[in-house]
């Protein structure tokens, strides 16, 4: 459960000052599927970072299954960052120097996971990415499309609060690409909450519901197409 | 722990020539220290070895002036006590040329009286010693080295042969232990003749150096003041005519030499270990931008600071370990190859060097790696991820 409430965000750059995030209000349930799409520069990558815990906020409040990050130390953000999100990046941010499965078994590693229960846990996530037979195979030998499925695994092995994903599809064709999104729909419909990030209207489109971002403010997109009120979504 | 001496190792395999260059340095430097310090030891256990070999409880008086001692046979008789000084001998060495009928040789020719193989602890591979009446009767007989034989004869079996000194005809009566080679004087390469013999062949008549051998070790001090009080009556000017060496002021002196090539060999140890050291640092700093993206990623996927800190870190003292663990193999085989040519087959890596080189090793990876390591640590995960 995503709550954020009036979170602002400003960034200096060359002296000028730069509204990122601008009063944003946004709640994502345990089991919900939100797209959050917007062009460049709208603020949609401080968004993830911010609910990603990668980065704090200036300004409101951001809470975590119920509890106020701002509570947090830097170790245990670390510690929500490995338990709570799963990351799927756009350039899949595998380990070029690990296999398949040492990638999905390294956020394991860093919660103190027992071998022998990350043996089962890697090997779970890897078959639910259709993946378990290249587990052993370094990201190189791996095309585009698996290599985002083991980026996919890793998000999902360590049963996180919710899954984020930015742009997953921006680096991949159209099969893949659909592919991937398949993926993702069936793992909401398993129970993971997800909220995807992207500029594209046509991948944004097939989420049950859609958030649109520009220059720092939110605004739902009703499915039917029309915008609603400034801010919704609160 | 396990996981990052794993994830140090693979780092360091997967380039390995960059690796390798990088723990040169500590190659270098550890190989550098260990066998200097080894050589060093070896040589002075060695050349320690070699001074109490020269006899048990040694002394040597040398009287620097030319003019008259007042030195004779007869009171420096009365010298040996029995309580302080157990034996002297007069001495009397000269350089000259030995002729047999095949060969002539350079060497020295050394005067001694009876106690000298006592008091040198000389012992004869053959024959006999020179003895009391070879020097009251003033005998031409002589004793002489193994290479003495071997040069003027190709034979070390003598006894009974001739050699020819100055025109004197000398009755070799024995042959001397071989000593090996020594660094300061060798046995091997003397003449020794009567005292009494040597005086009259040089025409000198009082005795300007005598060895004399202390009762026990207990009683040293009071054998060498026994000395002094003797020569110091017999010289003109007591404070400077003469020197008076014990083994164990010359042990003493070892003793100082070897503690300030310790601590030189010490200060080598630092620098080089430093400039290994600085060559950990530099590549570890290269590694941690060159894995920006790799860190951004670790930390995005849940890795704590601590856990990236102690990857780095680990990575450094992995390599510098190694650095040391090459470094030590290395001299092992340096110092085995270095036996024969240095004469000092006991030679080896000194535990104590050892030790130094591999804490050091340990010391420097975590002082040299825990500045990368840090900064590793400190990377903000969102620009590490937007790294190339």
């Amino acid at each position: 459960m995503i709550e954020l409430e009036d979170i602002q965000k400003r960034y200096v750059l060359g002296g000028e000052t730069v509204t990122a995030l601008d009063h944003v209000n946004l709640t994502v349930g345990d089991h919900e599927y939100v797209s959050i799409i917007g062009p460049s520069g709208s603020g949609k990558s401080t968004l993830m970072n911010i609910i990603g815990c990668l980065d704090a906020a200036d300004g409101g409040v951001y809470r975590l299954d119920g509890v106020d990050i701002a509570r947090y130390s830097q170790r245990q953000l670390a510690a929500i960052r490995g338990r709570k999100i799963g990351f799927v990046f756009q350039q899949f941010n595998l380990l070029q120097k690990l296999t398949a499965y040492e990638n999905v078994e390294l956020p394991l590693i860093y919660q103190g996971v027992s071998e022998k229960e990350r043996r089962v846990r890697v090997g779970e996530a890897l078959s639910r990415v259709g993946l378990g037979q290249r587990m052993h195979h370094r990201p190189n030998q791996l095309s585009g499309g698996q290599q985002q499925r083991v980026a996919v695994a890793r998000a999902v092995v360590t049963r996180p609060s919710i899954i984020l994903a930015d742009e997953p599809t921006g680096n991949l064709d159209s099969k893949t690409t659909v592919e991937i999104m398949d993926m993702l729909e069936e793992l909401h419909a398993q129970g993971n909450a997800i909220v995807l990030i992207t500029h594209n209207p046509e991948i944004a489109a097939r989420a049950p519901r859609c958030v649109h971002i520009r220059d720092g403010r939110l605004s739902e997109v009703e499915p039917g197409g029309s915008r609603a009120v400034e801010g919704g979504g609160a | 722990m396990k996981q990052s001496i794993k994830m140090a190792l693979s780092s360091i395999l997967s380039n390995k020539m960059r690796s390798f260059l990088t723990v040169l340095g500590v190659i270098i430097g550890v190989v550098a220290v260990v066998v200097l310090s080894s050589l060093g030891e070896g040589a002075m256990d060695s050349v320690t070895g070699q001074i109490e070999d020269l006899g048990a409880n040694l002394m040597q008086v040398t009287v620097k002036t030319d003019r008259y001692t007042g030195i004779d046979l007869d009171n420096l008789a009365s010298l040996a006590d029995g309580e302080t000084i157990s034996a002297v001998s007069p001495v009397l060495s000269q350089s000259v040329t030995a002729k047999s009928t095949l060969d002539t040789y350079d060497c020295t020719l050394e005067g001694v009286g009876a106690s000298y193989f006592y008091i040198r602890q000389l012992e004869v591979e053959q024959g006999v010693t020179v003895g009391e009446l070879d020097n009251d009767l003033r005998l031409p007989v002589c004793v002489i080295g193994v290479k003495v034989a071997d040069r003027l004869f190709g034979t070390r079996d003598v006894v009974g042969q001739s050699v020819s000194v100055r025109g004197y005809d000398l009755r070799i009566v024995g042959v001397l232990e071989e000593q090996g080679s020594s660094m300061i004087i060798s046995d091997d390469e003397k003449i020794i003749i009567p005292f009494t013999l040597a005086q009259r062949m040089f025409g000198s008549t009082s005795i300007t150096s005598f060895y004399a051998s202390g009762a026990s070790e207990d009683v040293m001090d009071q054998a060498e003041q026994r000395l002094r009080r003797f020569v110091s009556a017999r010289v003109s000017d007591p404070d400077d005519d003469f020197s008076l060496t014990s083994q164990s002021a010359v042990l003493d002196m070892m003793d100082e030499v070897t503690a300030t090539l310790t601590t030189l060999i010490t200060g080598i140890a630092g620098i080089a270990l430093l400039v290994g050291g600085i060559g950990i640092m530099n590549i570890m700093l290269v590694s941690v931008t060159e894995r920006t993206r790799e860190i951004g990623i670790r930390k995005a996927i849940g890795a704590p600071r601590s856990a990236i800190l102690m990857q780095f870190l680990v990575e450094a003292i992995v390599l510098s370990v190694a650095g040391a663990l090459i470094g030590l193999a290395v001299s092992t085989a340096l110092l085995m190859a270095l036996r024969g040519p240095m004469g000092i087959p006991t030679l080896a890596v000194s535990p104590g060097s050892a030790t130094l080189a591999l804490t050091f090793a340990v010391c420097i990876g975590v002082l040299f790696g825990i500045y990368p390591a840090n900064k590793a640590s400190k990377l903000n995960p969102i620009e590490a991820l937007r790294h190339e």
